[in-house]
């Protein structure tokens, strides 16, 4: 009996923090999030790839936003630092983002480029749209890539040779539902899109 | 007999408490199944609490040893496993190829990889709290420290 006595008073003074489900392990109501993340919990980046090759080959992500923008800063590697990501500028051949980017931005609504009607770089509303259609492939494809301009900026918002991608997710978040890139040819199919649903469609 | 029973009541009491704690966690499931000739069958059920318990007796210059391999990767998870706890069940990745199907999601506080496919089965759970407590002690045992 002191054996068990003593036992209890050792594990109740001991610090215990809520059980997680596994197993054996009780059941742990569904965990409570802070502010910030119900703030942005809700949306969710999709990426699905689906191939009709006969293998059947599908790769389903869904990832909420603010775990990019979190986890993104804590990455260290290569040319990716606190978020950001350096741009070698030899790579750029002289062109300058922010400049372009000031002029697109300024410039009203409308087709900007546009090669053979294969390539259509275009201002509409808010985003920045290019389609890409590849007639002469065997493969027939289809690209259409459309970004919010405010996403752009923010992804320039950085310093000079640098993309601040943890600001782009986080104006990302502040879009509504949108498809952002979406790919299709004979063999595969690819659709990025954002929206508040934690399971892809 | 009354002597018996009291200690057979104070010893199931110290073992019901002991087990509630040790489990307090949850589990780290291990099930590895290769269907082949010589393939191996891993089955490992190991209390999650027991895990950071257990770093207290790694000698110090061999988890400093592993802080410093991996303190690249280190933030990294660590962000990663505290962003995980606050979602709900989600299926984060999923890859089907042929007979493959793997799965990477989170299920009720706990990382769960699945990978499935004709000739082998592996499951691993891991409560994200345990990811946590371990690579947060991985990185208080780094150099410099």
């Amino acid at each position: 009996m002191k054996t068990a006595l003593i036992s209890a008073m050792v594990l109740a003074l001991l610090p215990v923090r809520a059980p997680a489900q596994g197993g054996a392990a009780p059941a742990k109501p569904a965990p409570s999030r802070s502010s910030a993340a119900a703030e942005n919990a809700e949306r969710w980046l999709h990426v699905r790839v689906i191939s009709t090759d006969g293998r059947g080959e599908t790769v389903r992500v869904n990832l909420p936003l603010e775990l990019a923008e979190k986890v993104l800063p804590a990455v260290n590697h290569d040319r990716l630092h606190n978020g950001k990501v350096r741009i070698d500028p030899s790579e750029m051949n002289d062109v300058d983002l922010r400049a372009l980017m000031e002029a697109i931005r300024t410039a009203k609504e409308g087709q900007y480029v546009t090669v053979e009607g294969d390539v259509r770089v275009a201002k509409e509303g808010n985003h920045l749209t290019i389609h890409v259609r590849d007639k002469s492939a065997s493969k027939k494809s289809q690209v259409e890539v459309k970004v919010p301009i405010k996403v752009i900026d923010a992804l320039l918002s950085a310093g000079k040779d640098e993309l601040d991608l943890v600001a782009a997710l986080h104006a990302l978040g502040a879009q509504g539902d949108t498809e952002l890139v979406s790919v299709q040819d004979s063999e595969n199919t690819v659709k990025v899109w954002l929206d508040s649903k934690n399971v892809a469609d | 007999m009354v002597l018996l029973a009291k200690a057979a009541l104070g010893l199931g009491g110290t073992l019901v408490l002991a087990g509630a704690y040790a489990f307090r966690d949850g589990l780290i499931r291990v099930d590895v199944d290769e269907y082949r000739a010589g393939g191996s069958h891993v089955h490992m059920w190991v209390p999650a609490a027991m895990v950071p318990m257990a770093m207290h007796f790694v000698p110090k210059h061999d988890l400093c040893d592993a802080a410093q391999h991996a303190r690249e990767v280190l933030p990294t998870i660590h962000a990663f496993a505290k962003e995980l706890k606050k979602l709900p069940n989600v299926d984060l990745i999923e890859m089907i190829d042929g007979g493959k199907h793997a799965q990477f999601r989170t299920r009720s506080g706990n990382l769960q990889v699945d990978v499935d496919s004709a000739d082998e089965h592996v499951h691993l759970r891991v409560p994200l709290s345990t990811l946590d407590d371990v690579v947060g002690q991985l990185e208080e045992s780094g150099p410099g420290v």
